[in-house]
């Protein structure tokens, strides 16, 4: 069994929202998943999460946007004091990651009203100009999803993200397919959305990864394996 | 802010009018049902001829039309949601059983469509007596409820499966039955001059009863 490694970031801050992972692990398989890891962050803070390809970057965001269980420990959310339960995490996590995809028959802006009339969201039509203006899509919105480029998809999955201004924003590998423009603006929403509460950023991208102030450096090599 | 219950039937409302907008827009399920219905029924027509004075046949054939052409896409509610990536969108903007009754709800207005459809060219084509409308309808309506309940609750639960299309047929096989059993009972009674009334009594009891256990077994259904 693999002997526990803490890893640990503390920021000082508000207690508008707070992750904590106490012994978090998941496993995939024999030699897959996120090997056990503890850590607290607190808004308003930038954290990015790095390490090698394979090592759960991905997953742990997963685990804390609550789409997945984990298979050891926990993950928890709290928001102003009070613990959010898993079940209810959508309400509270803003989360763009690669596998997010979009209804391909729908428009930009369908897609998004759809996702905020789901939500339950005031005045959906406001909530999704704003988040296709912050990304730089609102000339896109009559587009169909299946005309888009890589870098637009891109962008629409952090409007999608941002469209309930979550308190807690989770960004996997966002600078994906983004041009320069498409970078700048993300910087932008990154340094708003830390200021105000927390974003955990995935990537080894040294241009995001620089963008926090703090890292979590994932550098296990696999559940199953010694270290 | 919206409250509890105002919030969960917004989420299934905006997941019903997509589901109808998307349907609209690809014509996934309601093309095939539709030629396979018209397809069926004219074979059938130009076979056997009329069957007025064969009830049983007539019920029987109504039933299995209905439930061939709905079953292809009632199935597909979920699994087109794993194929096409999007389930990751839906499980974060709703809950489960939010999905799900969304879900419940455009099968049967798709039900519904395909029946408007479907059943005057079945009465036409196949020369069926005039039928007792209030217990007919009753049938319909009470079967494709049950029908809607038992494929949606089966459609979830193989969405993430390997070997999906087998394990569907493997799993509504004893669900679908009794629903097709009391269905045709009911149908054959009507235009018999019987009362279909505990046939209706029998597709409403089970819709409900599936629909409980569905919706306890919803918000665990994607657990990974």
């Amino acid at each position: 069994m693999s002997a526990l490694r803490e890893t640990s970031v503390g920021v000082v801050g508000t207690e508008a929202v707070r992750v904590t992972a106490r012994a978090l692990a998941h496993r995939y398989g024999p030699q897959r998943g996120l090997e056990p890891l503890s850590f607290e962050v607190v808004a308003p803070a930038v954290v990015a999460v790095t390490g090698p390809n394979g090592v759960g970057k991905s997953t742990l965001l997963k685990i804390v946007a609550g789409l997945l269980e984990p298979s050891r420990g926990e993950a928890t959310l709290a928001v102003g004091g009070r613990s959010v339960l898993a079940a209810e995490r959508r309400r509270c996590v803003g989360y763009a990651g690669p596998e997010l995809s979009f209804y391909p028959e729908l428009g930009v802006t369908e897609n998004l009203t759809f996702a905020a009339m789901t939500r339950g969201l005031p005045a959906p039509a406001v909530r999704v100009r704003e988040s296709l203006d912050r990304v730089g899509l609102s000339r896109h919105g009559t587009e169909r999803v299946a005309a888009l480029s890589s870098g637009m998809m891109q962008r629409l999955r952090i409007a999608f993200a941002l469209l309930h201004r979550p308190p807690l924003l989770l960004l996997d590998e966002p600078g994906n397919h983004l041009d320069d423009e498409g970078r700048v603006a993300l910087r932008a929403i990154v340094a708003e959305e830390g200021r105000a509460g927390l974003v955990l950023l995935a990537t080894n991208d040294e241009r995001e990864w620089r963008l926090a102030e703090r890292r979590i450096e994932l550098s296990g090599r696999g559940l199953g394996h010694s270290a | 802010m919206p409250n509890a219950g105002s919030s969960f039937l917004a989420a299934v409302w905006a997941i019903l009018r997509k589901e109808c907008r998307s349907e609209w827009r690809t014509r996934y399920g309601l093309n095939a049902a539709v030629l396979f219905a018209v397809t069926s029924l004219t074979g059938v027509s130009f076979a056997v001829g009329r069957l007025t004075d064969r009830s049983d046949v007539l019920a029987a054939l109504l039933w299995v039309v209905l439930l061939f052409a709905a079953l292809a896409s009632l199935s597909h509610a979920f699994v087109r949601e794993v194929e096409g990536r999007t389930l990751t969108l839906l499980r974060l903007v709703a809950s489960p059983t939010e999905i799900a009754l969304g879900k419940l709800l455009f099968n049967l207005v798709f039900l519904t469509v395909l029946e408007a459809v479907t059943v005057p060219l079945f009465l036409i084509l196949m020369g069926a007596p005039g039928p007792r409308w209030g217990a007919f309808l009753a049938l319909l309506a009470s079967g494709s409820f049950a029908l809607a309940t038992s494929a949606t609750l089966v459609g979830a639960l193989i969405s993430q499966t390997r070997g999906r299309g087998a394990l569907f047929a493997g799993v509504s096989l004893p669900l679908l039955l009794p629903v097709l059993a009391a269905a045709v009972a009911g149908t054959r009674n009507q235009w018999a001059g019987g009362s279909a009334a505990v046939e209706v009594r029998m597709l409403m009891a089970y819709a409900a009863a599936t629909l409980g256990a569905s919706l306890l077994l919803y918000d665990h259904l994607w657990e990974d």
